[in-house]
């Protein structure tokens, strides 16, 4: 048994017992993270909760805000984004290395129309004074604590985004190893396991989506 | 464990089952507007509308995109631990805050 390594795969590191284990482990492990994703942005969340149960009058007034019609515009976009993500990984089982790279670009550019939308509606609010805490200079709601409401959505929405834009940078990333020929259907683990991230960015759009910019 | 091809036991969802999933997710996006735009329900019902078709939504992503539908429970058990002690991160924190008499005034 002391020279098993011989018969395994390249991609196969060698404290796994073979490539399927080595699979398992990894999306194991990336799991985990989102869980802690979960976590991280469950704190955002319950905040969220609190004050919307300390204001509810609030959130009713400033939510009107917010635009819904470009609010869902990027909820469809994300979707999208999430089935092309889908399609990679089905490519790359079946082996077509061009259909991967493809979706990949394809899920680029719908993150990057995610992150202009985004950057409109932010524009327009910092021109209207509506910024983030002791910034906040907009008089347009009548609430001594409109610029809690702010405060939430910048960070709520902010942090997302921030995962968005490390969601473009390890999608070119996997694009850049597709092109190596790095993957195939033997071995596609990293596309697997940043398509589990992916969706889990999606996942948060859609709670934010109906909780930030859907309240009457 | 030898002898078995791994690409054997992954799950390959069809493009057909993709799409299906991805347009079921987009009419649950038009429901969700259309709820809360046109549809009068009184508060707290509203929100409970919203997050309901939210987490129809989330489920179709976590089943189906993300794969649990077919992969170990293991995975699946993780993220149902993970919403369970969210779940109990924002109900010990609501029994504090729902109970003070007074906010904190900058609050």
């Amino acid at each position: 048994m002391a020279n098993h390594s011989t018969s395994h795969p390249t991609h196969v590191q060698h404290h796994f017992v073979d490539s399927d284990q080595q699979f398992d482990s990894a999306k194991l492990g990336m799991w985990v993270f989102l869980v802690n994703e979960i976590l991280f942005f469950g704190g955002l969340f319950c905040a969220y909760i609190v004050y919307r149960a300390w204001h509810p009058e609030l959130f009713t007034q400033a939510a009107t805000e917010l635009n819904a019609f470009w609010g869902a515009v990027n909820t469809v976009v994300l979707i999208g984004s999430s089935l092309t993500v889908a399609m990679a990984i089905r490519s790359v089982q079946k082996n077509q290395i061009k259909g991967l790279k493809i979706n990949l670009l394809i899920t680029i550019a719908l993150a990057v129309v995610f992150m202009v939308v985004k950057g409109f509606e932010y524009a327009h609010k910092f021109e209207l004074g509506i910024l983030p805490g002791e910034l906040y200079t907009y008089e347009g709601i009548e609430h001594a604590q409109a610029a809690i409401f702010f405060s939430i959505y910048y960070m709520m929405t902010g942090i997302h985004a921030l995962h968005v834009i490390i969601g473009i940078g390890l999608m070119w990333w996997i694009y850049v190893r597709a092109n190596r020929g790095e993957f195939s259907s033997e071995y596609y683990t990293p596309v697997e396991i940043t398509g589990l991230y992916w969706h889990l960015v999606d996942l948060i759009w859609i709670f934010l989506f109906p909780l930030l910019y859907l309240i009457e | 464990m030898s002898g078995q091809n791994h690409e054997h036991h992954h799950h390959v969802s069809t493009a057909g089952q993709l799409w299906a999933i991805a347009t079921g997710l987009i009419i649950l996006t038009i429901v969700t507007v259309v709820v809360a735009k046109f549809v009068p329900i009184p508060a707290p019902f509203d929100v409970v509308a919203a997050i309901s078709i939210a987490l129809v939504k989330a489920f179709l992503v976590a089943a189906f995109f993300m794969n649990l539908y077919w992969d170990t429970k293991f995975n699946a058990m993780l993220l149902i631990m993970g919403v369970a002690f969210f779940l109990l991160m924002v109900l010990i924190t609501l029994l504090d805050t729902m109970f003070r008499n007074d906010i904190v005034p900058s609050f």
